[in-house]
Order: C-alpha cells, then structure tokens, then sequence
C-alpha cells in the first residue's frame, strides 16, 4: 500500500525550525501588509473625518441608523463574496431575485402565513440562483450574460404576476416587529445580517466547499485536476446567492409593506462595491467575508458623511464610482507585485 | 553537429557583446547575487547554469531592465550602459524570450512578429509590409511555419519559434532564451537549436539558460555556473562533462539520475485494455504491477499525456477497459479516478498543479480534504498534521505551511503537488514530467520519492521526455507512437537507440 507518510503519530517531530516560521510570516506580512492595513485606516479615517464634520456623526442614533441601512444590503455582501472567491466575476440577477423574494412575500403571506411565506419567498429567489449556477458552473456560460439574461427574465415574470403594479402588504404588526429591536436593543435587520454573515463566515473559512470556492477561484484546471466537483463548486456560490438576495428581499418587503418590481435596483452594486473595496480580489481565488463587510460598513459611513453633509444624490454616486475604480486598481497592482 | 571550436580566436578579437562587471543585488531578506560577472561574445552561445535560487533570474532580469542592480556596472557593445526598464533594454538590442510565451492566440503569425511594431503607411497598418518583415524573420531562422496562420493553432513548440522570430525581427544584438526546451520534445529541441544556431551565425550572443546539462553541452559555446548568487565558474565549453558541470552547479557530487532500487513487484494494480480516444490514441493495453515503475516514452504528440489525462478522466476515453487493485473503473471524472486510488501529477504545473492563492498546507491537502472533514467542515488538526508530514517527509523547503505556494521555486512546488495526492495513499501514481522546469537538487530528491514510493507498493506511470530520465529510473518503458503502442521494453532491452527507433515509428533495429 501507500507509504505512512500521512500517519497523524509523526506530526509532533517534523514541526518546522521555528526561526524559518518566524522570518516567512513577516515576508509573507511586508506583501500582504498595505493590503491588510489599508481598510482599517480608512475606516478610522473616515470616522475622524466624519467626526469632525458634523457632531451628530458618532451618537449612537445615527451609526445605529447606518448599520440597520447597511444590513439588508449586507446579507447580499454575503452571497456576492462567495460568487467573487469563486471566480464568478458578478451576479447582476440580485434585483430580480430580491424582487422575487419581496413579492413572494407579500402576495403570499396573507393566505399561507408568515413562515411559509418567507419560505417560499427565499425559495423562489433560490430557483432563480440555481439556473444561474447550473448555466455557470456546469454550462460554463458567462456568469455576466447568464446572470444579466436570468435576472432580466425573472424580472419580466415577477412583473407579469404582479401586472406592473405594487403589492401591498396587510400586515403592519408584522412590519413593527422588523422594523424594531431584538431586546429593545439591536434593530432586527442588523440581527440577521450578522447571524447570516457569521454563518457564511464560517463556511467560507472552515468548510470543505469553502476550501473549494478558494481553490476553484484561483485555479480552476488545477482544482479540477485534484479532483474537486469544481461546477458544483462555482453553482453553489449562485445559489447561495439566490438565496440570500430573497432573504433581503423579503425582510425588505415585511418592513416596507409594499413592494414594486424595481426594489431592487442598485442592490447589486452595492454590493459588488462593498466586497470590492474590502480588498477582495476581482479575479477571485482571494478575499474573506470579514473584509467585504468592512469594504461595506466604509461605502456606508462614506455614503452617511456626504449625505450628512447634505451633498446630493448623483455628486455620491459619483464618489461610489470612483472607490470602485480605486479598489480595482489597487487590487491589479498589488497582484502584479505580488508576482501572480 | 556543426563545429564551432575554431571560431573561439578570432571571437575573442571582438569586445564582448555584452560585459556586466560586479553586479550585486540584494532583495529584503535575501542576498540574490554578490560580485558576478559576466562576459558574453558576439556570435557565441553562452549558457547560465546553477540550480534554482543561484540568481540565473535575478541576473537576466537585471539585464532584461526588470531590476537595478544595488552595485556594479553595464557595458553593451562596448559603452556602459544604465538600464533602466525593459524598454530601455529593447532599445539597446536586447531580446528576452521568456518561459510563458508573450503572443496573441487570436492574430496571425505576421502580426504577433510585428506586434509593437506595425508597419504603417499613410497611418494605416502597412499589411504588405508587414507580411514581408514577418516571412523575413521567419525564413532568416529557417522556422517552418507560415505567417498567415493563427497562433492559436500552432502548436507549442511553433508558437516557440514564432516568439524567437518575433524578438529577431526586432534586430536584437544579444538574446536570452530562458529554459526554451522545457516544453519541448527530444526532436522539436534539435529545431530549437538549429534556429539558435542560425541566430548565433548571424553575429548575435545568445544567453542560454537551461537545467539540462546534455543540451548546453550540445548547444553552447561558453558556460557560466552560479551558485548561491556567487559565480563559480566561466570557460569554454568544450572538454567539460555533466559529471564536471553538476559539480560546478552543486558543489559536490551528485549522480544526474536517481538509481532504482530493487523492489519485489507484487500483483498487478492497474490494468488497462483496449483503450481508445479518437484522434489521441488507440487500443493501448498497459499492465502495472505493485511497486513496478513503468515509463512511457514518446514524442510529444504521440498521445503519452493524452493517455494519462484519459486514465485519470480529466478526458474521456471512447473505448476500453480500465481495472484498478483487481476493481474495473468507469473513469469519466477525477472524483472516479481518486476514489479507486488513483493519482495524477500533471505536465503543466503552472496550470494544472498548483493553486498559486493558497497556502503550501492548503494546497497539500487539497484532493483528500473530504476524509480529513467533519459534517463538511476541515479538521484543522488533522490538516496541519498532514501539512507538517508531507513537507518534511518530502523536503519541501522553506517548511512553511502558511506560506503561499507561488513564492516556492519550481522544484518545492512539484514536491508540494507530489505530497497532494500522496496524501490520497494511491494505487497508482501517474506522473506527468515530474521533473520539469526542476533544478539538479530537488530533481534527485523527486527520483528519490519516486523510489520510495515504489518500494512502499504503488504502482508508478512515469511520463518523460528525458530519455535517460525515464531509462534510469523505469523497470519497463512502453512507447507510444502516433497514439498506439510501438513497443513494451524490459529494463534491460530499453536502450536510447531501442526507444528512439520506436518513437520515431521505424521497426527495432
């Protein structure tokens, strides 16, 4: 049979020399270094500056408000984080799929109830993610096309049902509960949010798929040739979205009782924005989810200064715009010297 | 073999072509090269040897415009030159031709040649001329291919002499070919040399860096070794043998080729019939037996890793059988092939073996993370134990688990690959030249593996297009020609000359 060579009782005398240990990390730590430092100093600067703008920047109100406004489009962040690892480039069917999921919600709650509602809800947007990741990862379609054409077709169908107009919700009690606090403290969409990103946390960084949406995103043949279901691989990150982006959806619409088909505009860039000002890489094989909801929370505290500064809607989308490009380029140039 | 003895007088009239004087270059924590020099004539091969990590890179990034040296000087066709970016290096008629070719899949021959460099006419590409200047090039080096074809067509070693003729076309006085053959088979590397011939009888210095020491014995004029950035030895490079230069590069004796142990073979633990893909290979039958090393010998082109790939289901075969450890296998993915305990080193290790993002640990326990998780989730315990075994076990070096393995030299990374699918505990092990692209060192510690592997009872389908390579080291060597088997040769039958004659499709002599 196969040599002893992976016989667990060895491990204990074949540690590496500690001095060589020592002197990789802190090379490894000098390349990755502006990487891993860049985003903590932006977040802290943006805060000093904020500060310093308007005194109503750092009361608890106002950073409160900022979080609950960034946690629907963070359960998103999250998907979009597996889809960008995994090599994925995008997935530009989430307002089709969010919508799906807000009208779902709605049109179905009042008859089937609020679980169940929220069950198919979250389903419906997860079938839609799952074309996309069977036309993706086993057709090998381009994700941008795919995604573009799937959610253009699932957005047609939901204004089909809904024939254009908006749904209504009929269960205000319901809103109150989304829209308060969990213990009269933490605002309800925060909860989730951070309930979903520390699950999707933990998949990412611990689990079997994880390792896998890594490896797919970074070498495709090569994981492919050590025998890893890599077009499973890559469908799941769709699905995952789906799923997520319905999720958001429907919270979205419990907490707004009324639900047109375009709700859900914008929430991909969003949240492409955010993984990628995180520092995760475009070309995917890189990144984590911790760092995509930095990347978030920075977009979101950039967002609340201008707005607080009363500066106007496109004077931010133009600001929004340009981080983008300064991620990308930053995330190319330190690829490059980083000799990939 | 033309003889270039007697030009070395009237060469040594001429200034050098190029003279670098005491270049020292220091990277954050590592000393890449200190006090080298180097002194290349017009019209002459010189060739740069020395192990992976001797600065060979170093130094011909140095000249390429790439790095600045920290001391020493530059001198080109006699003036002392600073150069400061590839361009400037491009201007001073320096041509670089690199391991990854730098052309266009998707544009013709011609305008790969001319890329950068259009010729225009009244401010529109100049189509006639550019044809004249690309057929020019191509026939000035004798390179059979034809300047309306797209590269992307070509094959590799075609799209090789594309790359040469696109530097020559840009009227180069010195030109640096780094590791040029490592893709190439025994034959398209006597094409390769014919060209660099004609380059060098054309008054131009080639710097020749290469691992295999037969082919600059056979192509160069003069050698230089480095050796940990220091270097040891230039001279002419007649009367030196391998035996001489391995000890020039290594600093001590060290045979070129592992020798095979004797190992009792066991039952027979992959069995193939009647295997077919058409338009790759056909009705090939391959017998391994326990610790049994079988090469597979072979041009490229005559269907040897198109025959591994269909044994581990990275394609699919359209006929035959294949039995692993007395189990038949339907093989139509990796996931198969892994689970009936088969594994497969690729040839190309820049795309098929490594995943450059990942950690050496990552990257080690990649194909075996199923048996080392929980509920889907990696049991980091188990992994790290793995990582810290293979690595030392294997030699990897620096032993640093954490460490992103496409900062490792080739050598480590295709130990690290080798440790992947060892830790799949194979039947049998399909390696695709594993040896490539590898220095002297960590080829000798990969022969060794192979060795041990053996003895320990898997069976071995060595891919190889060193000949002695396979020779040395294989107990039976089968040769495929145009896709079929031309011969199954006992250790003691396979000579060069018996394998050649199979190869190349002419009867045994």
């Amino acid at each position: 049979m196969s040599s002893s060579l992976d016989s667990p009782h060895t491990a204990s005398s074949t540690t590496p020399s500690q001095d060589t240990v020592a002197a990789d990390r802190v090379t490894d730590r000098g390349r990755a270094g502006l990487r891993s430092l860049a985003l903590p100093v932006g977040l802290l600067g943006l805060i000093v500056l904020g500060t310093l703008l308007s005194d109503r920047f750092l009361s608890t109100a106002n950073l409160l408000n900022v979080l609950t406004s960034m946690s629907l489009v963070g359960i998103v962040v999250v998907g979009m984080t597996f889809v960008i690892i995994s090599g994925g480039l995008a997935d530009l069917s989430v307002p089709a799929t969010l919508a799906t999921g807000a009208i779902v919600m709605l049109s179905t709650q009042p008859t089937v109830g609020t679980a169940l509602a929220l069950l198919l809800a979250v389903a419906s947007a997860g079938a839609a993610g799952l074309v996309n990741g069977i036309l993706i990862g086993y057709g090998r379609a381009n994700s941008i096309i795919v995604t573009l054409g799937v959610g253009t077709i699932v957005l047609g169908l939901a204004q089909a049902v809904v024939g254009g107009a908006i749904v209504y919700g009929e269960d205000p009690e319901l809103a109150e509960l989304v829209n308060g606090r969990v213990l009269g403290l933490v605002p309800f969409p925060v909860v989730v949010f951070a309930l979903v990103a520390v699950v999707g946390h933990l998949a990412l960084s611990r689990s079997v798929w994880g390792r896998w949406t890594y490896a797919v995103g970074s070498n495709y043949r090569a994981t492919e040739a050590s025998a890893v279901p890599v077009r499973a691989t890559r469908a799941a990150a769709f699905l995952v979205t789906g799923l997520l982006a319905g999720l958001s959806g429907a919270l979205l619409a419990i907490s707004l009782q009324s639900v047109r088909p375009v709700i859900g505009t914008g929430y991909e860039f969003d949240a492409i924005t955010a993984v990628l000002v995180g520092g995760v890489s475009v070309l995917g094989g890189f990144g984590s989810i911790p760092r995509a909801v930095a990347g978030l929370f920075f977009v979101q505290l950039l967002t609340n200064i201008l707005v607080l500064q009363g500066i106007s809607t496109p004077a931010q989308g133009l600001a929004k715009g340009a981080l983008i490009a300064v991620a990308v380029g930053v995330d190319v140039h330190l690829r490059r010297r980083g000799g990939l | 073999m033309t003889d270039h003895v007697t030009t070395t007088d009237d060469a040594q009239a001429h200034p050098p072509a190029l003279e670098m004087v005491g270049i020292s270059k220091s990277f954050p924590g590592v000393r890449a090269l200190t006090d080298v020099d180097l002194r290349v004539l017009p019209g002459r091969v010189h060739a740069i040897v020395g192990e992976n990590g001797a600065g060979k890179s170093t130094l011909m990034k140095i000249l390429a415009g790439v790095h600045q040296p920290d001391a020493g000087t530059l001198t080109v066709g006699g003036r002392e030159v600073v150069i400061g970016s590839p361009l400037d290096a491009q201007r001073m008629g320096i041509g670089m031709v690199y391991q990854e070719l730098n052309l266009v899949p998707d544009l013709s021959v011609a305008e790969n040649i001319c890329l950068g460099r259009m010729p225009r006419r009244f401010g529109v590409l100049d189509r006639r001329a550019m044809e004249q200047a690309a057929t020019t090039a191509l026939a000035d080096l004798d390179a059979q291919v034809h300047w309306s074809t797209t590269v992307g067509d070509l094959t590799v070693s075609q799209q090789q002499l594309v790359e040469i003729c696109k530097v020559y076309a840009s009227r180069p006085d010195i030109v640096v070919l780094d590791e040029p053959t490592s893709s190439l088979s025994e034959h398209e590397s006597q094409v390769l040399f014919d060209v660099v011939r004609r380059m060098r009888d054309r008054g131009i210095s080639v710097i020749y860096i290469s691992h295999r020491l037969r082919e600059v014995l056979e192509i160069a004029d003069d050698v230089t070794v480095l050796r940990d950035g220091h270097r040891i030895e230039s001279r002419p490079v007649a009367g030196l043998t391998p035996a001489d230069m391995i000890r020039l590069m290594v600093g001590r004796d060290l045979t070129e080729v592992f020798p095979k142990r004797e190992v009792e073979l066991g039952e027979t633990v992959l069995e193939v019939r009647g295997l077919t893909r058409s338009g790759a290979f056909a009705d090939v039958d391959l017998n391994i037996r326990r610790g049994e090393i079988v090469g597979l010998a072979g041009l490229v082109g005559s269907g040897r890793t198109e025959v591994a790939r269909a044994l581990f289901g990275l394609d699919r075969a359209d006929a035959g059988s294949v039995v692993v450890a007395g189990r038949p296998v339907d093989v139509r993915r990796p996931g198969h092939a892994v689970a009936a305990g088969v594994a497969y080193v690729p040839e190309d290790r820049k795309a098929d073996g490594i995943v450059p993002a990942l950690s050496v640990r990552d990257n080690l326990s990649l194909a075996s993370l199923g048996r080392r998780s929980r509920a889907g989730m990696v049991l980091a315990r188990q992994e790290r134990a793995l990582a810290g075994e293979q690595i030392a076990s294997l030699g990897v070096s620096p032993a640093a688990p954490e460490r992103r393995i496409d900062t490792l030299s080739g050598g480590n990374q295709q130990k690290v690959v080798l440790g992947k699918w060892l830790a799949t505990r194979p039947h049998v092990l399909i390696l695709d030249e594993p040896t490539r692209g590898v220095d002297v060192g960590a080829k000798a510690d990969i022969h060794r593996i192979i060795g041990d592997l053996a003895a320990s009872g898997v069976g071995i389908l060595l891919i190889s297009s060193e000949l002695p390579e396979v020779l040395a080291v294989s107990d039976r060597v089968l040769v495929l020609h145009e896709g079929r088997v031309a011969a199954d040769l006992s250790a003691a039958d396979a000579t060069e000359a018996a394998v050649m004659h199979a190869a190349t499709g002419q009867e045994a002599a």
